[in-house]
């Protein structure tokens, strides 16, 4: 179990998975953790907190970069893919498409990396799997 | 009716725009001001609580107190009776009867109080529950404050650089490349450290004069005497 949000950003960042994979890991001045996860650096997780769970937040891209009139059919293969994808959850927040996870409070530091890992290689899957439909 | 239809009407309204929260909502002060009203009502429940157990207690001792009291002066009665003494026993009767009484007015006391303590847990437990929903609800709204927030961001970022056609797909061309990248320095890490073992296990033979000797200077020279010894 992680004590704070700046006892997760520390652990993070002198990390590395049994896979080589490391984490750089800040905490902004909203109390967001952004994290880029070595494997997948171009998406990166931002992690918020709430008063019993942790929430991982990739945002994969905006309304606008889908292929105009194609919104439907990605809306529906989003909701068709989503309960495929292990750990994570396809949502739209405001005008973003994101992928997240949702963790409770007391999730060991091993799980948190584990579903970061995770979350880093969905984002990539669902991105391949769906980028024929966007700009 | 739960907050999440109060969330799809402020999303609707456009509440998910920057600056704007669905947390100011009228339904999250409600559910707020329910939260803070019944852990009042329970501090206040459980101050009372504590001195209606205290005369529970003190009258279940009373009431005891009478019962044995009364066991004790029925035994005396009847030897009063066994002994003759008819007199003493009516005296004797007549103070049971009294102790029956108060016995009797103490009990209904006792299981008012009972009663009342009963209840006042029950409204605890009660306000307790309403107390737990209306955070669960509440909850609700702080992850759909949390996610804006974790969004907003990286969201951002992306508008700024959408001006770049197929952002995703050269995003997901990179990311591509620096895992096969990483695939082949694996690859080339396994290979050298495998052709290093190779050149360990070889120098070792040589070592011990297995396997292909050197070419050295008198080799060759060894060679050539040969070959000019045979023409």
């Amino acid at each position: 179990m992680i004590a704070n949000l700046d006892d997760l950003v520390f652990r993070l960042n002198n990390h590395t998975t049994d896979e080589g994979t490391r984490f750089d890991a800040v905490l902004s001045e909203n109390g967001i953790i952004e994290v880029v996860c070595s494997n997948v650096s171009e998406f990166q997780i931002n992690i918020a907190s709430t008063e019993t769970q942790l929430l991982s937040v990739t945002p994969l891209f905006l309304k606008s970069e889908v292929k105009p009139g194609g919104e439907a059919e990605l809306n529906e293969l989003l909701l068709q893919l989503s309960p495929a994808v292990p750990l994570s959850s396809i949502g739209l927040q405001g005008n973003t498409y994101i992928l997240f996870g949702a963790m409770p409070l007391e999730t060991s530091f091993e799980n948190i990396v584990h579903e970061l890992e995770v979350q880093a290689e969905n984002t990539v899957e669902v991105l391949d799997a769906i980028e024929p439909l966007l700009v | 009716m739960g907050i999440l239809s109060n969330i799809v009407k402020a999303i609707k309204g456009g509440a998910n725009e920057m600056g704007e929260s669905i947390v100011e909502t009228q339904a999250v002060r409600i559910y707020e001001q329910e939260i803070r009203e019944a852990e009042e009502a329970i501090e206040k429940a459980k101050k009372s609580l504590t001195g209606l157990k205290a005369t529970e207690i003190a009258l279940k001792r009373k009431l005891n107190g009478y019962e044995a009291d009364i066991t004790d002066y029925e035994g005396k009665a009847l030897q009063a009776l066994e002994s003759g003494q008819e007199a003493l026993a009516v005296e004797v009767a007549e103070h049971i009867a009294e102790l029956e009484t108060e016995r009797d007015e103490t009990s209904t006391e006792y299981n008012r109080l009972k009663e009342e303590v009963n209840g006042i847990n029950r409204m605890i437990k009660k306000r307790d529950k309403t107390i737990q929903k209306n955070k669960r609800e509440l909850e609700k709204v702080k992850t759909v404050q949390e996610l804006q927030k974790a969004t907003s961001s990286i969201s951002s970022n992306i508008a700024a650089t959408n001006s770049t056609e197929h952002r995703v797909s050269k995003a997901l061309d990179r990311v591509k490349a620096k895992q096969a990248r990483y695939k082949d320095e694996m690859e080339a890490g396994d290979w050298m450290a495998e052709e290093n073992g190779t050149s360990t296990i070889n120098s070792k033979l040589a070592a011990g004069g297995i396997g292909k000797s050197s070419q050295t200077g008198n080799s060759v020279l060894e060679r050539l005497k040969a070959k000019q010894a045979k023409g």
